[in-house]
Formats: C-alpha cells, sequence, structure tokens
C-alpha cells in the first residue's frame, strides 16, 4: 500500500488499523464499554452514596449542592441509634438458622439424588427441585403467607388431624421469617451441595467400607469433609440474601422482625430529608463492606468459584 | 357477595360513568353525567385552559371512585397514572426527592403547610378552579393555609381505634384500653397479639401521647421518651403494625386480629363493603365499630396539593376542579365512604348521618389539630419514632 | 437397597412434594369462585378472565418483557467484549477484575437500589424505563460475564490460531470463528440474562418513574392491595407455567455450558 493510499484512508479506517496493530489498544477497546458503564452506573453511586453519608451534599429543594466537608455525624448517629445493634443481631439470628435449617433440609435430598439416584434419572429430579424456585420470588413469598395464614393450610391440616385445638399463629413472628426464608432460599444450598455430591468419588466410600468402616462413619469421616465445599458455598450462597432480607420480613413478618434490609429501607423512606438518606448511605456503605469482607475470605478460603444458581 | 352487587357492578362499568346510587335511591343517570360534563369543559373553556396530555396522581389508597378517575381520563384524552401510598411519611420522602414527579398529591393538613414553606409546593390558582366556590366555607381557610395558596380541602376526618365487635366482647372507650399493658383486664391484654397499630410516626406516637395527657404534637423530649416507652411495652402484644389495605380486610373476618389503630372512613369503608369501584350503600358488616377515644384523637384535613416540580400544570388545575364538583365528590364519598366536602349537597342523608363517615359535632370537642413543626422538631420525634419500630 | 437408602427416598420425594405446596394452594385458588382466602366454595375461570382483560397485566408483562431483551443484549454485548479481553490477552489487574465483576452479584440489591435512586436523584437523571435498564445492566454484565468467560476459556484457541494462519484477521476470525464455537454459551448467557432481569423486583421498584411497572412490580402492587387476592393467584399460575417453561430451557442448555 503506497503512503498516498495510507493517507487517504477515512478517519475511522485509520482508528480501526491503528487499534489493530496495537495489543494495549485493543485490550482497551474490549474493556472500556462495560468498565465505564459499571464506573458511572455501578461504582459511582457508592460514591455518591460515601460522599452522601460523610455529609458532603446539601438539599436545596430539588438540587443538592456539594458542600466541601467530611462530617461523621450520620456515622454517629447511626451507632447511637438505639435499635440497631438489636437489628444486626436478629438479622444474623434470622440468617444463620436460615442456613442451619436450610442445609439440613437439603443435604439429604441432595445426597440422595447426587450419589444414589440411577443417573438417568438426576437431571429430572433436580429440575423438579429447581422449578418452584423459578417462579417469582414474591409469588413465592406471597403463597407462603396464604399456606402459613391462622386459616391456612398448614394449620386447617393440623386442626383436621385434631393435633391442635387454637390455630397456630405463624403470620407475624419470628418462626413465618425463617420458614419462609428457608423455603425461599433453599435452592441456593441445594444446587452447589448437589454440585459437589454429584462429582464424590464413588470408589473413595467403597474403599472404606472395604476397610472396615461403618456406613455412618464413612459418611462423617468421608463424604462429609468431601463436600464441605459445597457447604461452605451454599451457606454464603443462602447467607448473603438472608441477612440483608427485605422483602419477607415485610410480607410475613410482624413487630419485631426489623432486619439490616428493612431498616436501611426505612431510613431512606420514611426519615425525612438528608438525615434518612445519610444514616440510610451509612448503613448501607458499612453493610456491604461487611458483605464483600466475607466473599473475599471465602473466596481466598475455598478458592473455588461460586456457583450461581 | 350477593348477586345483587355483581348486577350493579357490571350495571356501572357497562355505561362508563353512568353512576347509580343505590341503598338510598340515588340515582345519577348518564345524561345528568354528560351535561356535567359540558358544564365543566364550558368552564374551563371560558378559562381559556389548555390541558397537558400527561397527568400524575399521587393519593391514598380507597380514596377515590376509580371508575370515575379512569371517565376522567377519558373525557380529557390524557395520559392518566394514578399511584398509591398508604402512609404519610414515604409520601412525603418521595415528594421531597422529586422522584417519580406527580403532578397532583393529597397530603394532610400540617405536613402540607411543611412542604410550601420548605419550597416543595407550587401555588394553586383558584381562578382555575371556579369549582372551589362549592366548598363549605367552614374548609375554606383552615389554620394551616389561610388563603388557600397551595392547598386545597380534599377530605378529613379522625383517627381512633376500630374492632370487631364479634370478637371483642368489651367496647373499647379508651387509648387506656389498648395502652395499659399492666392491666390484665386491658384489652390489649386480653387480645394480645390481635392489635394492630398504624405504621405512621405522626398517627402512632401522637395516639400515645394522647393517651398520656399530653399534646399529641409534643416536641418535649421527656414526654416523647415516656410515649416511645409506652409504644415499646405495647409493641409485644401487638400484632403489627399494619394500615389501611390490611386493616380493611382484616377486621371483618377478626382473624388473626381484631382491633386496629384507624381513620374513621376506612371503617366506614369496612362496614360498607366498599371498594373503589362500587357506587351504594349498603351496610354489610354491622359488627366493626369505630370509637373516638374518651382521651381524645388527632383530627386532619387531606388537602390536593401540587408538587413544585410538577409539570402539568393546567391538567392538575383540572383534576382538582373536576375533583370538587358536587356530584362528582358526592358519587366519591358514596363509594368510599370518606367525607368530601364539596360535595355536600348531594350525599345521602344516610351518610351523613353516620358518625363513622360524618365526625359529629359533640366529638371535636377532644380533637387535636396539629400544627406545624420545623424540621428539627420532625427529626426529632422521628428518632423516637424509630427507636420504637426497631426496639 | 439398603433400609438407609429407602428413608432418603422416601425423605427426597417428600421434599420434592412439599416445595409444590404453596404455589399449589395459589394455582387451586386461582380457580375458587370466592373471594375468601382459605375456603375453597367452587370452580370458575371468571378470575382468568377478569385477569386477562386487565390491561395493566399485559403493559406490565410487555414492559417486563422488552426491558429484559434490551438488558440482556447491551449486558450480553459488555460481556463478550470483556471475556474476550480477559481469556485471549495477558494483562495486568485481571485478578482484579475479576473480583470487581463479582460485586454486583454479591452485594445486597436494596443497598444497590437505594443507592442508584439516590446517585439518579443528585445527578438529576429523571427516572425512565431507562434508569431501569441501566439497573438491570448492571448487575446482569456480571452473570452474562461469569457464563460467557467459562465457555470461552473451555475451549483450544487454537482454532482461532488456525484461522489467523490461513490469513484471516483477528476481527474476521472473531466473526467467523470464535462466535460460532461461543453461540451456546452466548445463548445460555442470554436466557440468564433474560430471567435475572425479568423476575427483577427491587432494582425496578425503586428506579422505575410512575405509572411504569414491570410484572414482578405490578404483583408487588397487586399483593399489598386488597381484594384482588384472586386475580393474583390466576396470574400466579400463568406466571408459574412461564417459569416451568424458562426452567425446562435452562435445563436444556446446561449441557452446553
Amino acid at each position: 500500500m503506497s503512503r498516498l493510499e495510507e493517507e487517504r484512508k477515512p478517519f475511522h479506517i485509520k482508528i480501526l488499523d491503528r487499534i489493530r496493530a496495537s495489543k494495549l489498544l485493543k485490550i482497551i477497546v474490549l474493556l472500556a464499554p462495560a468498565s465505564i458503564f459499571l464506573a458511572i452506573f455501578f461504582f459511582s453511586p457508592f460514591i455518591i452514596a460515601l460522599m452522601y453519608s460523610f455529609n458532603m451534599f446539601k438539599q436545596v429543594v430539588y438540587t443538592y449542592v456539594f458542600v466541601p466537608r467530611i462530617s461523621l455525624e450520620y456515622y454517629i448517629r447511626l451507632l447511637d441509634f438505639p435499635g440497631i445493634f438489636v437489628t444486626m443481631q436478629r438479622s444474623f439470628y434470622y440468617a444463620i438458622v436460615t442456613v442451619i435449617l436450610t442445609l439440613l433440609l437439603s443435604y439429604p435430598a441432595a445426597y440422595y439424588i447426587g450419589f444414589k439416584l440411577d443417573p438417568k434419572y438426576k437431571s429430572t429430579a433436580v429440575l423438579l427441585f429447581i422449578i418452584p424456585f423459578w417462579v417469582n420470588f414474591l409469588l413465592r413469598t406471597y403463597s407462603m403467607k396464604f399456606v402459613l395464614h391462622d386459616e391456612g393450610l398448614v394449620n386447617t391440616l393440623l386442626m383436621t388431624l385434631g393435633l391442635i385445638k387454637e390455630p397456630i399463629r405463624f403470620l407475624g413472628t419470628d418462626l413465618a421469617v425463617i420458614i419462609v426464608m428457608a423455603y425461599d432460599y433453599m435452592f441456593l444450598m441445594f444446587l452447589p451441595l448437589y454440585g459437589v455430591l454429584e462429582k464424590l468419588d464413588k470408589e473413595l466410600l467403597e474403599a472404606a467400607a472395604t476397610l472396615g468402616a461403618s456406613p455412618y462413619k464413612t459418611f462423617l469421616k468421608v463424604t462429609l469433609p468431601l463436600s464441605s465445599p459445597g457447604i461452605i458455598a451454599g451457606s454464603l450462597l443462602v447467607f448473603i440474601p438472608a441477612v440483608g432480607e427485605f422483602i419477607i420480613p415485610m410480607l410475613v413478618g410482624g413487630v419485631n422482625t426489623t432486619t439490616l434490609g428493612t431498616l436501611i429501607y426505612s431510613f431512606f423512606i420514611t426519615v425525612r430529608g438528608e438525615a434518612g438518606w445519610g444514616i440510610g448511605s451509612a448503613a448501607g456503605l458499612i453493610y456491604i463492606i461487611f458483605i464483600m469482607v466475607l466473599s473475599y475470605l471465602y473466596i481466598k478460603l475455598v478458592g473455588a468459584e461460586v456457583q450461581f444458581g | 357477595m350477593s348477586t345483587r352487587r355483581d348486577f350493579l357492578r357490571v350495571a356501572f362499568v357497562g355505561a362508563a360513568g353512568l353512576a347509580v346510587g343505590a341503598g338510598a335511591g340515588y340515582y345519577i343517570r348518564e345524561g345528568e353525567v354528560l351535561s356535567l360534563r359540558k358544564r365543566v369543559d364550558e368552564l374551563l373553556s371560558k378559562i381559556g385552559i389548555e390541558l397537558e396530555d400527561n397527568l400524575n396522581i399521587y393519593n391514598w389508597t380507597w380514596y377515590a371512585n376509580l371508575n370515575l378517575i379512569e371517565d376522567f381520563e377519558k373525557q380529557h384524552g390524557l395520559k392518566l397514572v394514578y399511584e398509591f401510598f398508604e402512609d404519610l411519611d414515604t409520601a412525603l420522602s418521595v415528594i421531597r426527592a422529586g422522584q417519580p414527579v406527580y403532578d397532583v398529591a393529597v397530603i394532610s393538613d400540617n405536613e402540607a403547610q411543611e412542604l410550601y414553606q420548605e419550597g416543595y409546593l407550587q401555588e394553586i390558582d383558584l381562578d382555575k378552579i371556579p369549582n372551589f366556590e362549592h366548598v363549605p366555607e367552614g374548609f375554606k381557610g383552615l389554620e394551616y393555609d389561610p388563603d388557600n395558596t397551595f392547598s386545597v380541602i380534599y377530605s378529613y376526618g379522625t383517627t381512633g381505634l376500630g374492632y370487631n365487635s364479634e370478637v371483642v366482647d368489651k367496647p373499647i372507650t379508651k387509648w387506656e384500653d389498648i395502652f395499659d399493658v399492666d392491666n390484665p383486664d386491658s384489652h390489649i391484654r386480653r387480645y394480645a397479639g390481635k392489635v394492630t397499630m398504624m405504621p405512621d410516626s405522626g398517627e402512632t406516637l401522637g395516639a400515645a401521647l394522647i393517651y398520656l395527657g399530653y399534646d399529641p404534637d409534643s416536641v418535649n423530649e421527656s414526654e416523647l421518651q415516656e410515649a416511645a416507652d409506652v409504644l415499646l411495652a405495647q409493641k409485644q402484644y401487638l400484632y403489627g403494625y399494619k394500615s389501611t389495605e390490611d386493616y380493611m380486610d382484616v377486621l371483618p373476618v377478626g382473624t388473626p386480629y381484631a382491633i386496629s389503630h384507624a381513620w374513621n372512613g376506612d371503617i366506614a369503608g369496612a362496614v360498607y363493603a366498599a371498594d373503589e369501584y362500587e357506587v351504594l350503600i349498603e351496610r354489610y358488616y354491622e359488627h366493626l365499630r369505630y370509637v373516638v377515644p374518651e382521651e381524645g384523637a388527632i383530627a386532619w384535613y387531606d388537602n390536593f396539593v401540587i408538587p413544585a416540580n410538577a409539570v402539568n400544570i393546567n391538567a392538575a388545575h383540572a383534576f382538582i376542579n373536576w375533583f370538587l364538583d358536587p356530584v362528582i365528590s358526592a358519587i366519591h364519598c358514596i363509594t368510599i365512604k370518606y367525607p368530601y366536602p364539596a360535595g355536600l349537597k348531594y350525599t345521602p342523608t344516610e351518610l351523613k348521618e353516620d358518625p363513622m363517615i360524618f365526625t359529629p359535632p359533640e366529638v371535636w370537642d377532644r380533637l387535636f389539630i396539629g400544627r406545624p413543626m420545623t424540621p428539627e422538631e420532625r427529626a426529632l420525634r422521628e428518632q423516637y419514632w424509630t427507636m420504637v419500630m426497631t426496639g | 437397597m439398603s433400609k438407609s437408602d429407602v428413608i432418603l427416598k422416601i425423605y427426597t420425594i417428600l421434599l420434592l412434594g412439599i416445595i409444590y405446596v404453596p404455589i399449589g394452594v395459589l394455582i387451586v385458588f386461582s380457580f375458587n369462585n370466592s373471594r375468601n382466602r382459605a375456603v375453597f366454595t367452587g370452580f370458575t375461570l371468571e378470575n382468568y378472565y377478569r385477569l386477562l382483560a386487565d390491561e395493566r397485566v399485559w403493559s406490565s408483562f410487555y414492559n417486563s418483557i422488552w426491558v429484559a431483551i434490551v438488558v440482556t443484549i447491551a449486558s450480553v454485548f459488555f460481556a463478550i467484549l470483556l471475556s474476550y479481553a480477559v481469556t485471549r490477552y495477558d494483562f495486568k489487574g485481571k485478578d482484579i477484575l475479576d473480583m470487581l465483576l463479582l460485586i454486583p452479584i454479591i452485594i445486597p440489591e436494596i443497598v444497590e437500589a437505594l443507592t442508584l435512586l439516590l446517585f439518579f436523584i443528585i445527578i438529576g437523571i429523571p427516572l425512565s424505563p431507562w434508569t431501569i435498564i441501566i439497573g438491570h445492566i448492571a448487575f446482569d454484565i456480571s452473570f452474562a460475564y461469569l457464563v460467557i468467560k467459562a465457555r470461552m476459556a473451555g475451549y483450544d484457541p487454537q482454532y482461532e490460531e488456525a484461522a489467523r494462519t490461513l490469513g484471516a484477521d483477528e476481527l474476521k476470525t472473531f466473526f467467523r470463528v470464535t462466535l460460532p464455537i461461543l453461540l451456546p454459551g452466548i445463548i445460555a448467557a442470554s436466557l440468564i440474562a433474560f430471567v435475572e432481569s425479568y423476575d427483577d423486583f427491587i432494582k425496578s421498584y425503586f428506579t422505575r418513574p410512575g405509572g411504569f411497572s414491570t410484572l414482578p412490580v405490578h404483583i408487588w402492587s397487586m399483593a399489598s392491595r386488597r381484594g384482588v387476592t384472586v386475580d393474583l393467584n390466576a396470574l400466579a399460575t400463568i406466571v408459574v407455567i412461564i417459569a416451568i417453561f424458562f426452567a425446562y430451557i435452562r435445563i436444556k442448555m446446561e449441557r452446553w455450558m
């Protein structure tokens, strides 16, 4: 190609040529769209929230004026807030109980489907297990409201069987929140468990049996430790949404079911003006940092890639 | 529900705008509606205002006949968005945030005044609302807005206690019945787990303050602390903090709860099994009661306001004007069972004499009408309120 | 089969049955001719007629679909570029990039949604369907990226090398060789991205403009209003059928992933 032709090329072709020639430029072009998008619409909102939590914006009717100051006022007010520790305690309690419950409920099933079931039925069984969880989260939660109602299925059944005389009060209690969370999040525990158990080496277990270990001992000494990555992954996957749950306490909870999620929401929505957003941002950021540290530790510890249902 | 109700609904929807007021023999014929429309159009053209293509309205749930609203939309060929809120705190935070944008909102007395003073409301041009003349004198220029600069009356009422008398054998008369947790004979103890309060800071803190003998708008820290303590002690005996949508549904059944901190018109609506469409007067749940407790209660006035960032100003005025038409207001009243002052002339006597809907004069003596507060005072009260909610 | 295996089998079948109960109850009651939530009084299809005649259900369904389509196209496009860069080139900060791209998935959505709303309000961007789309793309990029990257890392780059040796330039190679091999991964990623957006409630709810709802937002507004119980049940039944359809497709895809 002569130099003249080179110069005659339209501008955009020239740019394309240059990109083709340079590896660095190629990488930049590939990374730029998503990075710019995420920088603007994902990461900068957190920076705005961070600035807001340090009281760096002043609200003047609908506009917000930047004020170069750093004040810890909102953080102090957050920590001074009487309900904050009770709420945190409660959120952790819900999340931990949910993790344990989902683990206990789904382990036997994951073990059976992943390990014992004839391989040709496996994918059908998994499909059957997942379908309910593909139904919209709100509807799943809402349907549990029906089941747990004073005159709902559970109470009707128990009363017909004569096991109880008065309906058990589920709605509005901790129990309802935990039951519904366990129901809604069970598949997040099931999938990683199944993933690990399915790949478990059968010969290893047979070897253990040949060496005279009882099935019980084999399970405790071999199967359980080998499935621990699944347990850890499942626990994390359940714990993260459960600890900040916002919709379930709103729909089936009662007076004493405020969680971190509902607390942050109420700071933003019901507390008036700048202070609400400020304290809410502060709470949200602390919460996010906590979740990120937890996830980081998990990735460092287990090293496996998190599986997402 | 009976087939008659179904029939009436079909008849009403079918005629699209033809409203049938059953019970008291109220019939508003299509012809009347048409002449009404013409009148409104004439008034509009006389002032020479042209409506925008959109109108966004933000109102409480169960507060207007939705068929009529739809009719307004069709009549003016605009795209009308009608959205609901259930508690004032949420509504105020939405209006302060300015997102989503609304052209008309319905906000209570002092809160409206505070919004205006902070610059979140624009002035209402009464010249564009000729129907304002139908508002009775007693509802014009109320204390919080003497010249109707930024507000026009929508409805009014009280906040008291509603209960299901089939479940609750002894009548409730006082706040004490639901706040005195030390008395094992009080309603709150006997119906533990079957009582709800409102999820609204002003109302619920106010109720506790009235019970303690203080001003419901108190900003005295020790009084607020006392009120918060009362609410926290009461909390363990509550079913939850529930609003309109929930208690209107549950109270007639009486389970899971049977006593609710409630607005008068909601309980009236439940008694008449009102929905947002049917124009009829028929009492369905006679066993529901509403009381304004002896210690007193909060009275409130809801108002049309136009947020400062509203864009469809003419349509907003036209909507307010349309709503204030005496016949339209009366139909809303027959449907929803709240009093709409502008419609008094056409409101059936049966409803006018119902103390649940129209608060009788002797009750007014023990009602508290709020005062505007500074943002600092609000913030102080919210602190105690959030303490109660999360405690 | 040993005794413990029988117990396990019974337990698994029981669990599989129980998880269908709540949804089953909704479906059964969607045919109820009474508005009472607890007692089944008779069979009717009227709830469905009423539901299908409801314009808002259709418009929210339509909104959900078109929002999800735009979100899917954008996030899969971004994800392909990212995956290509990460799997075909060496550069510093790859690990950090991987970590950063996990963040949108791990952090609680309620915080993400509220901070995004705060951002829109402070910057002064009026809420519109596009603000919902932006919010959805932000987390969908990560989902799509995880799937496409796994696929791209999983196959032998020698096909690409071969194509290049034969004289095709990189762009041509990408379109003629890489993309067709990637296609199953892209389809799988699109499906996940689509469903994540289609099913999202929290972000849509907080970043939507007045009068605009997606299906989950509409479901929420129905669930929080009285007197529409049976209509909601009918809607739930339809949503369940759609969900089964999606689940089926996704399982079919699994072998491509």
